[in-house]
This record gives structure tokens, sequence and C-alpha cells, in this order.
């Protein structure tokens, strides 16, 4: 048995899915979203199914270019186009949280632009979270303030009633199970004989952010014991792991493991960086949900938490025996590309190896990466 | 002993930016009539008053604080510190320089900062690299954009800088202000502990005072630009960015207001256009070009074109309430801050930003705007279309969007630029 043409992974090709079609004929709601710092659980104890905003496999921008300009992160100009050409129109809400200067604007041109075209019926509602750009008691107890307030829109907008505790401990039990076993898969790469790449699991934890959980967690199920039962992969390729801005796509993952090297493990919005904390079960269950929103392993926007990101590299590059850390930007990524430029030096320090790249979001400019990426593995021989 | 000139060579960009002043201002001086460029003349004076003051400052040893442009210099006035602001060093030194800034771009550059991150970082962070600033703290607010939140973790991980930072929340609310205000309260006690010494709220009183006189001053001067022609010249607009930078809380920036208003009032009298005669009335709602301020001049007197403001000179704030309670103040202190120029617009959704342009231009009967998109501010990038919409159905007037990096010369061709300004120019008249 192999994950090849695997109906699962192969959700992750496309925008919509069976699923997706199959939630939405039984009257329910899906509710779009950019970033992972999004409380899931609890739109998901009101009813929605949150899907992850990705435009894997769209190449176009002639549209977004009229609202955005073009230094602007190359990801969220490929999905306003899409949106802009009807690829969303599945969705009946929109939740945006101020992530990053580039997602966070897709905020007012959904309102503006994609949800005023004639094509959209009724406008769909939206919902907003302010994160802080600091991790502290102070931080913590605002945005606690504002998932309460989210809590109460969605209840007025949304459910008509109130999201009970019943009802916030079911879907925290779904999302945790979710998590733990996308973590088993996970530690299945960093084997010293590794049972999958790095691009089935980017597949497979696309898939998972489009499709309701309880299906995800069937298939995540059935997958597991698929890659348990399957031939170790060849262990004479380079260990990489993958650091930096988001990737939707396996053609850049492919790109990286087919010049002869095996992802082993990731620093990424669709990687484990999602994957490592649960919400608790007991006590405040609203409470717990935003804990494990704001205090979980945190990405370059958290302005005061680099040192704890580098720690954690540290960690996954001596647990996944890492020969080499490709960082990588989307251009325009002032996030990733500043950050990749401390852990490029703090790397060289250590003398661990490392590639720092930029590239675009669909990849216009593979022979590029591709002799700056085989040079690199020349380099870590 | 640690003499003097080593103390001071902790802030060597501030000995080139003094040098770079005073001798701008002999030839200001020497070439120019008098009044000829009123705010040039007049703001230079202060300008190299306060320069001068803090080089002192950093001589008799007191600790050099960086701090983020919208983290307003008068919050530190309850220490005794040499402030430098990180954005408007950067700024000031490539609108003065031949070469600006340049050589400390490339060296960050060459460091791994991406190119398309903000230059006004940049720049200090080079000079820092190169050992030219040595900062004993820093202090910067968590907005208004992904270049800050990502570059100024830089001084803390390469250069060893102690950081404090008070978290600026998204969104304009009654709970927004109170958040910030503790922040700014717990941010200055931090950084006191940092720098051994303890705030002093007395002074810090003391100097939103002196900071609040002129707020009526450029009001009055605001609502003088609403007559035709307008009675100020556009350079007051750059030389008014770097006196609320560098000057906030100080006398100087009052007698500059001052002088500005009456300057302004003459013109008004007289019906004086600074260019001779104005042609076009333009409203820059971003930033000017930091490299090239000749560009001021040269719409007043070769197009006629008037800038009636840009971002740093139409965003005011009520004055701060110093004699109620301390919670007030700093109530009041965090509500200019999240209103300061950007952060207003960075710090919240766009709906108010395009709805004060609209008015603005009916208000100020201007005939076009000038969006300069600067490669840093990612978070304006998606709102100059919807602008240009809004302005289009709502006054029918145009907008020029001029893609560059306004404090590096290199990325755009100035010519290019002054053709596409003409060119927009012609279609108005
Ligand atoms: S890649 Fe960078 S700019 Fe793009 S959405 Fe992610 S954080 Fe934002
Ligand atoms: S100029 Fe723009 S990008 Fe640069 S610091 Fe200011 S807001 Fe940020």
């Amino acid at each position: 048995m192999s994950l090849t043409n695997d109906k699962f992974l192969n959700i992750s090709n496309s925008i919509k899915n069976s699923y997706l079609d199959e939630w939405k004929n039984n009257k329910k709601k899906v509710l779009g979203y950019y970033c992972t710092y999004i409380p899931e659980e609890l739109f998901y104890a009101a009813g929605f199914l949150p899907y992850r905003i990705r435009a894997t496999g769209h190449e176009l921008d002639e549209l977004a270019d009229i609202y955005m300009v073009r230094f602007t992160c190359g990801f969220v100009r490929l999905t306003l186009d899409l949106a802009l050409r009807g690829g969303y129109d599945f969705l009946d809400g929109l939740f945006i949280t101020n992530c990053c200067d580039h997602a966070r604007r897709m905020y007012e041109l959904y309102d503006l632009v994609v949800f005023k075209r004639k094509e959209i019926k009724q406008k769909p509602p939206q919902f907003y979270v302010a994160l802080p750009h600091v991790i502290n008691e102070d931080g913590f107890e605002w945005y606690l303030d504002e998932i309460k307030l989210l809590k109460e829109q969605i209840e007025q907008e949304y459910t008509l009633k109130e999201i009970d505790n019943s009802q916030l401990k079911e879907a925290i039990k779904i999302y945790n199970e979710n998590r733990s076993l996308l973590r088993e898969i996970y530690n299945l790469r960093t084997l010293d004989n590794p049972k999958l790449t790095g691009s089935e699991f980017l597949q497979i934890s696309m898939a998972n952010t489009s499709v309701p959980k309880e299906i995800a967690n069937n298939e995540l199920r059935r997958i597991l014991e698929i890659i348990k039962n399957s031939k170790d992969l060849s262990n004479n390729r380079k260990r990489i792991m993958l650091v930096g801005s988001v990737v939707d796509n396996i053609n850049f993952t492919k790109l990286v493991e087919d010049s002869g090297a095996i992802i082993v493990s990731d620093f990424l919005c669709f990687g484990e960086r999602n994957i490592l904390d649960d919400v608790d079960l007991n006590g405040d269950l609203l409470e717990n949900i935003a804990k494990r929103t704001y205090y979980r392993m945190s990405c370059p926007r958290m302005m005061d938490d680099h040192k704890k990101r580098y720690d954690f590299l540290l960690k996954e590059i001596e647990r996944a025996k890492v020969d080499g850390v490709i960082l990588q930007r989307i251009n325009n990524c002032d996030l990733h590309g500043c950050e990749n430029m401390l852990l490029e030096h703090e790397l060289k320090d250590l003398g661990i190896p490392s590639l720092n790249i930029d590239r675009e979001a669909f990849l216009t400019d593979t022979t590029r990466l591709q002799t700056r990426i085989e040079a690199f593995y020349e380099m870590i021989k | 002993m640690v003499n003097r000139t080593e103390l001071e060579n902790k802030v060597i960009p501030y000995k080139i930016l003094l040098e770079t002043l005073q001798n701008t201002y002999d030839l200001v001086d020497s070439i120019l009539l008098d009044n000829t460029i009123p705010s040039l003349k007049i703001g230079l004076k202060y300008l190299i008053q306060n320069i001068e003051a803090n080089i002192e400052k950093a001589g008799d040893g007191l600790p050099v604080v960086g701090h983020h442009f919208a983290f307003q210099s008068e919050y530190l006035d309850c220490f005794d510190v040499v402030p430098i602001c990180i954005e408007g060093t950067s700024y000031i030194l490539s609108a003065l320089l031949p070469d600006g800034v340049e050589k400390y771009y490339d060296l960050m550059r060459n460091w791994g900062h991406p190119f398309h991150t903000c230059s006004s970082q940049k720049g200090v962070m080079g000079m820092t690299l190169d050992d030219l600033f040595r900062f004993d703290a820093i202090i910067c607010p968590t907005a208004p954009c992904d270049n800050t939140m990502a570059s100024y973790p830089y001084f803390k991980y390469q250069a060893d800088v102690p950081m404090v930072l008070p978290d600026m929340p998204f969104i304009h609310k009654e709970k927004s202000f109170k958040y910030y205000a503790k922040q700014i309260k717990k941010g200055l006690e931090d950084l006191g502990k940092i720098i051994g010494q303890k705030p002093d709220w007395d002074e810090l009183k003391k100097h939103l005072e002196i900071d609040n006189k002129s707020i009526n001053t450029q009001l009055e001067i605001f609502e003088l630009k609403k007559a035709i022609p307008c009675p100020v010249e556009n350079f007051y607009n750059a030389m008014s960015a770097a006196v609320t930078i560098f000057m906030a809380g100080k006398e100087e920036k009052v007698k500059y207001y001052d002088e500005m208003l009456e300057s302004a009032k003459n013109n008004y009298r007289k019906k004086k256009h600074h260019g001779g005669e104005e042609k076009i009335r333009c409203i820059f709602p971003y930033m000017l070009i930091f490299f090239d301020l000749g560009l001021c001049e040269w719409l007043d007197r070769e197009l006629g074109m008037s800038i009636l403001f840009d971002i740093f000179n139409y965003n005011f704030t009520k004055p701060i309430r110093t004699t109620d309670s301390l919670d007030t103040m700093f109530y009041d202190m965090a509500r200019k801050g999240m209103e300061f120029p950007m952060m207003k617009q960075s710090t919240d959704f766009y709906y108010n930003f395009i709805d004060d342009c609209v008015n603005m231009a009916k208000e100020f009967k201007s005939d076009c705007f000038i969006f300069t998109m600067h490669i840093g501010c990612k978070q304006f990038g998606s709102v100059v279309q919807v602008l240009r919409e809004a302005l289009r159905d709502e006054t029918g007037i145009p907008v020029l969007m001029l893609d560059l990096d306004v404090g590096d010369k290199r990325m755009t061709s100035m010519k290019v630029l002054r053709d596409k300004i003409s060119l927009f120019a012609q279609t108005l008249l």
C-alpha cells in the first residue's frame, strides 16, 4: 500500500472537494480563514467547517493586480485573484486576524470588493479578532476578551443561541484527536528511515484543513495504518528542515526533495508548528481554547518570541537528525524574511548548514532555485 | 576614564547629521533671500539646536535610547536620556546626504535584510552594524507594520540591545486606548529599570504640556490651507515631519509652528503663493519622497502644484489632559500614540482613512491625490485602488500612484517620477 494517488491526499490539489460539497448540501456553513491563529474549536462548536484559504494550483494574478500592489505577498495575491474569479464563493463567512499586513487587509478587500460582486447574493458575515504582538499575561487578557466578544458575535449572527460547554467539549476532543493523529504521522517523518516525504505530509496537512474534522480523523487513522505498513524510504538522502513562509503547493517541496533530499522536519504554517499544542479539557473551555491559540508555538508575527522559536528549531534539528536547513520566504514577506535573516546567522554560528532563499508563491523560477538547492546539498555532503 | 568624545561616539550619525544640518543652514542663509523658504530656514535653525543638545547629552554620559517614530520622543522626557528616533534618523540623513544612507542599506542587505523590507529601519540597523550607534536600550510599540515587528528583533539578537515593546493593539476602541495606556506606563517603568532611572511623571507632564501648546497652531495652519492659493509652501510639510519626530515636547517645536503661522497668515493676507501661481492643489495622503525633498520646491515652482498636506500634516489629536489623574494622562497619551500619523491608519481597518481622504478632498478643494506607494508599507498595498474608486465616485478627482522606496533613490529614477507627475499634471490642466 502506498500514498500515491490516495484520495485524501488528492484533496490538497484542488480548492474544493466532495466532503465540502456534501457539507454544503446538508445546508451547513463553511468559514474561510487565512492564518493558523484562529480559535477553530469555537467555530466548529458553532457548526462551521473552518476552511483554510489557499490558492493551490492557481497561477493567475491579473485581477489581484488591480487591488493589490505588486510588492505584496504572492500567496495572498493569488488568493485574492482566485476570490475575484469566484473560487471561494462557497464560503459562508470569513475570519481574519491581524497576522501579517498582507493577509489582514483581506478583510477590507473581501468586504469592499470580493463580496460585492454580483455573483454574491447575500454578503457573508465577517469576523475579526485583534491578536497582540507580544506574549504575556496582559496580552492574554486582551485576547481572551476578544474571543469572548467573538463568541457573542457568532451567537448573534449565526447560531442564534448560546454555544454551550458540551458543544465546546466535543469540538475540543475532535481537534485534539486530530492534532494527535497528525503528530503521529509527523513523527514517522523524523525516523532514521522516514516513512513519508515532506510533500506527502504537506498534502495530508492541507487536506486536513479542507474537510470536516470527523472525516479528517477517520482518514488520518486510515492513512496512519498505510504509512506504518509501508516500506521505509531510502535513508541516503539529505535530511532537510524546511522553514519560513507559507507553502501551499507541493511543487516547491517536490523541488526540494527531488534534488536528492527528504524534508524530515519543518517550521511552516501547514506543518508541525500548528499541531504541537492541545486544548485542555478541564476548567473554562473557552479560556482554554484562547490559551492554546495565544500561547502556542508562535510565528514571526509575535515580536518578542524569536528566542523560543530558535530554541525549538535547534531541538528539532537534533531530534530529526537534520543535515541542513532551508530558510525560504515568498518575496515581500517581511516577517519571514527578517526571521530567516536572524536564523541564518544563528545557525551559521553553530556550524549548522543553512540556505536562505526567496521565491515566488507559484514557481516561476524553478531553474534558479534548483541550482541553488543542489549546490547547497553538495555543500553539506 | 571615558572621555566626552568617546561618549559622543555612541551617536556618530548624529554628529554627521549636525554637520550636514549646519552646512545646509549656512548654504540656505547665504544663498536664499530672507524668507524664500521660511519653513526650511526656521526648521533647520531649531533642528540644529535639538541635535546639538542631544550630542551634548551623549557626551555627558546619559543613556542612549533608540525609539520607534511612533513612540513619541516627548514620552521619553520622563528620563534624562538621549532619544534617537530610528526611522527619523534614517530618513533625515537620506534627505540631506548626497547618497543618503545607501551605504548602510547595503550593509544590511548584505547581512540578509530583505530588499523589500522598510529602509526607515534598514538605515539605522546598518549604522548599528557598523558600530556607529551604541544603544543602551530601545523602546518600540508593536505597530504599525510587519517591518517594525520583523526588523526590531535584530537590535536585540544581533546588537544585544535590551528592548521594551509596549503592545499597541489593532482596532481603535475604548478598550484599546486603555490597554495601550497601561502598556506605555509599564513600558516606561521597564525602560527605567534597564537604564537605572525612575520615570519622573512630573517632568513628563511638563513636556506634554509644551507639546500641547503647538496643537492649536498646527490646526490654524491646517485651516489656512483651505485658502486658494495655499498660503504655505510645500516644504513646510517635510519640515513638519522632522519637527514632529525630533522636537516633540520641546519649546523649539512650539516656536517653529508659531513662526510658521505668522508666515502663513502673511501669505494669506497677500494671497501669495510660494511658487508664484497655484495651478493644481494636491494631497499626498501618505508620505513625501524623503530622498528628494527638492520635489517640494519643484512642484511649487515648476508645476504650480501645492501639496496641501502629507500624512504627517493632517493627523491631529486633542491636547493631552495633564491636570487630572495619571490614568487620564496615560489614556490620552495612548490615544495620541494610536492616532499618530500612520499608526492611525495602520492600527485600524482602512474605512476611516478612505472617508478622511474623501472629506479632505472636498473641504480643501483638492484637484488630485499623489499616493507614494512605499515598498515597505505592505499594509497600504491594498488600499490604493479602493481609495481611487472612492475618490472617483465621490469627488471625481484622480489618484496618481508612485511605486518607490521613499528612502532609497536607487529603486526608482527620480527623473521618471518627475516625468510621471508632469504628465499627470498636464491631464489636470
Ligand atoms: S507568506 Fe508572509 S506575507 Fe505571505 S501570508 Fe504568510 S506571513 Fe503573510
Ligand atoms: S514607512 Fe511604512 S513600512 Fe516603514 S516603518 Fe513606517 S509604516 Fe512601517
